[in-house]
């Protein structure tokens, strides 16, 4: 009896593992299963939060209160407020002068790393640390580099005698202030760019520079005529993360000087957290997160259209 | 024994779930009697010691468990309105000065709360009540307060034969000297909090102030704001250094303890970590009575309430928490005794209260207290005058001021900027 039942039972099971079976080698179903749960993941944490931020954005929403929808009130009272415009020059000039210098200096890098060099491995590894390291634990070393009472760079060039004491008032004084913010920018950006154009380098043949010393062509030349064209496609992309990074940087800015001295370090990320977070002003917040949107996206297709012509 | 047939226990606990899901909470039986209680991180650790320890008994006591987290108070503002806007998070939080006027709509009414404690220990200070009695109700309750002072060197000014000031032009007198021996005064220029607190006092010293008491319109230009900025260039001159530019809420404190600092404007926090960290500077540092104007003697506090948000849902067992911490005469004195003397009682009744007598250098705090204002005073608080305080106006003109702006135009450009922000 018990057998026949196990039997009974077998013969339920067995079509439906073979219904299971038909439906996953169906690929119209298959496909969107697997799509799905990073489909899901986007939407919870991409575009959800993108358009809360537009809904934001374009209302008078204050925190915890109901809000009505402004339109573009907030772009244009924003360019009244000269925080806000001074800001918005910040952003440039940070950000330009910051991915200026890394790509001079991460080039300058990779080509280092490039040549056969005692220790390589170790050296390749050590050149990652600032990028390993969070930003804001490694930012606040920095601080404690260019705060004033215990600044450790006012104390060696006072004490190799190249600076004249106190020194620089580093954090204090608008130039030095965003000097020292691209500064920590550039130390902390430095070994996304060497490494990923270091990957560009290894992936030139040999031979073409083989080929080019044979012809006569020295260091400079064979730099600028073989190394620089095929990195192109490379640097592309990484000039287009960085600039986006760049310009949406908060951490070192909020660590090192809070957007001072007279606003002059304010970057979009800490003006926006000062007054859609601490003053309450969410929509005007949303607003400043939101205001580059649109270069950002011409920058973004600009670059990909390059890099796409680079490619075929 | 009956037998539930599959049929009942599906009908049965799918009504019980529906019934628990229009509840929308758990049923009495059920309920954890839990709650969570955000704080900062006070300046005075002792107490974020004693506060664990009091929670504790709390839960022996009551069968109320409590969770404490602590943060920074820089971090605060943004815990707050992530709380708020996911209308999720802590059921209490400890706010720090005009904090319940901004959070207004979200924070459970708890005037009868206050009126236990003000029975038990009198009534709350001017301050407190400035601070979290928002319109008619009071939407916090009142915890305790850290007020302003003066902070000098006593053993530089015996040294050097310095009078202890007693106005903010005395200040100049004895920071220029204070200066030439090598310990400048100390007064942060910075977007930073502790420069709104020093700049807010030296306006109602000399009769100025941002915004009127009808907390419209804007009076930051006019001639005593002239004077106060004449005073700050002439002391950023003659008796401090430059470093002050660059200065966060923590760096006047660092001067004075690290031995550079002769005078400094900063709650007691400064004498306590000293002490606490048998710094050599400790011993000399010690306190004077705040100080005096054209238009009188003022002082900036910083008053702290307890506040229950209303998505809470634990609000009864929140406010036996405030009750137990706040009423309780002894648990609140053990409190108040273990923040030193930075967190000081804000009941009238408790006003000469034994942590004054637990070090002679606390002497100076009592019998301070009318002349204690919150930011944007006489102005009431709101949440434009909240948006001028944290715009860093006040300090952003004073670094104008300082590094060369001439002073009416700096002060234009403040007049300028507070009244966008009042225009909405």
């Amino acid at each position: 009896m018990a057998v026949g039942q196990l039997g009974v039972a077998r013969a339920v099971r067995l079509p439906l593992r073979a219904r299971v079976r038909e439906l996953l080698d169906r690929e119209q179903l298959l496909g969107p299963l697997f799509v799905t749960p990073a489909l899901l993941l986007l939407v919870l944490l991409v575009a959800y939060p993108f358009a809360m931020a537009i809904y934001f954005a374009l209302s008078n929403a204050f925190i915890g209160r109901p809000s009505e929808f402004v339109g573009l009130r907030n772009f244009i009272a924003l360019w009244q407020s000269d925080a806000f415009r001074q800001t918005f020059q910040n952003a440039f000039v940070f950000t330009g002068s910051a991915v200026a210098a890394k790509v001079v200096l991460g080039t300058a890098l990779a080509l280092l790393l490039n040549e056969q060099l005692w220790f390589k491995r170790m050296i390749r590894g050590s050149v990652l640390l600032p990028w390993v390291i969070p930003t804001a634990l490694s930012t606040l070393g920095w601080w404690w580099m260019f705060e004033p009472l215990y600044s450790v760079v006012n104390w060696t060039g006072t004490a190799l005698g190249l600076i004249d004491p106190p020194g620089p008032n580093w954090l204090g004084q608008k130039y030095y202030a965003m000097m020292a913010v691209v500064t920590v920018n550039v130390w902390r950006g430095l070994p996304f760019f060497a490494i990923t154009i270091l990957a560009g380098l290894v992936a030139i043949p040999r031979d073409l520079y083989e080929a080019a010393a044979a012809d006569g062509a020295g260091a400079v030349a064979r730099f600028w005529y073989i190394t620089l064209p095929l990195l192109r496609p490379v640097l592309a992309i990484v000039v287009l993360f960085s600039t986006i990074f760049t310009f949406s940087d908060f951490n070192i800015v909020y660590v090192l000087t809070r957007g001072g001295p007279i606003n002059s370090t304010h970057l979009f990320a800490t003006l926006a957290r000062q007054i859609g977070l601490e003053s309450g002003r969410i929509g005007e917040g949303a607003a400043i997160s939101l205001y580059l949107f649109p270069v950002l996206v011409f920058v973004v297709w600009a670059q990909l259209r390059f890099v796409r012509r680079q490619a075929y | 024994m009956d037998c539930v047939s599959r049929r009942q226990f599906l009908t049965t606990s799918t009504a019980a779930l529906a019934g628990l899901a229009v509840l929308d909470r758990a049923p009495a039986l059920g309920q954890a009697r839990e709650i969570t209680y955000l704080c900062w991180n006070n300046f005075s650790p002792g107490s974020d010691k004693k506060l664990a320890e009091i929670g504790q008994r709390f839960t022996k006591d009551t069968g109320i468990k409590i969770r404490i987290d602590h943060i920074a108070h820089a971090q605060q503002a943004a815990k707050f309105a992530s709380e708020v806007q996911s209308q999720a998070g802590h059921d209490l939080v400890e706010m720090r000065m005009h904090f319940p006027w901004l959070y207004e709509g979200q924070l459970v009414d708890v005037s009868d709360l206050v009126a236990e404690l003000e029975k038990k220990h009198g009534a709350v200070m001017s301050s407190a009540k400035e601070a979290a009695f928002v319109k008619t109700v009071w939407r916090a309750a009142p915890q305790y307060h850290a007020l302003f002072l003066p902070n000098y060197r006593e053993d530089l000014f015996k040294k050097a034969g310095l009078k202890v000031p007693d106005t903010w032009e005395d200040v100049y007198t004895v920071g220029k000297e204070l200066k030439k021996m090598g310990h400048p005064v100390g007064i942060p220029i910075s977007q930073n909090y502790d420069t709104i607190s020093t700049g807010s006092v030296v306006l109602w010293c000399y009769g100025a102030m941002e915004v009127d008491k009808d907390g419209k319109t804007v009076r930051i230009n006019s001639p005593e704001t002239a004077q106060v900025v004449e005073w700050y260039k002439k002391v950023f001159r003659d008796c401090m250094e430059p470093e002050v530019l660059s200065w966060n809420d923590a760096s006047n404190n660092q001067t004075m303890q690290a031995g550079k600092s002769g005078w400094i404007h900063n709650p007691v926090s400064t004498y306590i970590v000293a002490k606490r960290k048998k710094l050599v500077t400790a011993d000399g540092i010690n306190h004077s009575r705040s100080l005096t104007g054209p238009a009188g003697r003022h002082e900036v506090d910083v008053p702290r309430s307890i506040g229950i948000w209303k998505f809470s849902k634990n609000v009864e067992p929140a406010k036996e928490w405030i009750r137990y911490l706040l009423g309780k005469r002894e648990v609140y004195n053990e409190y108040i005794i273990s923040g030193e003397a930075f967190n000081l009682p804000v009941f009238a009744n408790l006003q000469d209260h034994p942590v004054l007598k637990t070090d002679p250098k606390y002497a100076t705090l009592k019998g301070e207290g009318v002349h204690y204002h919150i930011y944007g005073w006489p102005a009431p608080p709101s949440d434009r005058v909240q948006l001028i305080t944290n715009s860093f106006i006040l300090p952003n003109m004073l670094a104008k001021a300082v590094t060369g702006t001439p002073t009416k135009e700096a002060i234009a450009w403040a007049e300028g900027e507070m009244k966008k922000i009042m225009a909405g």
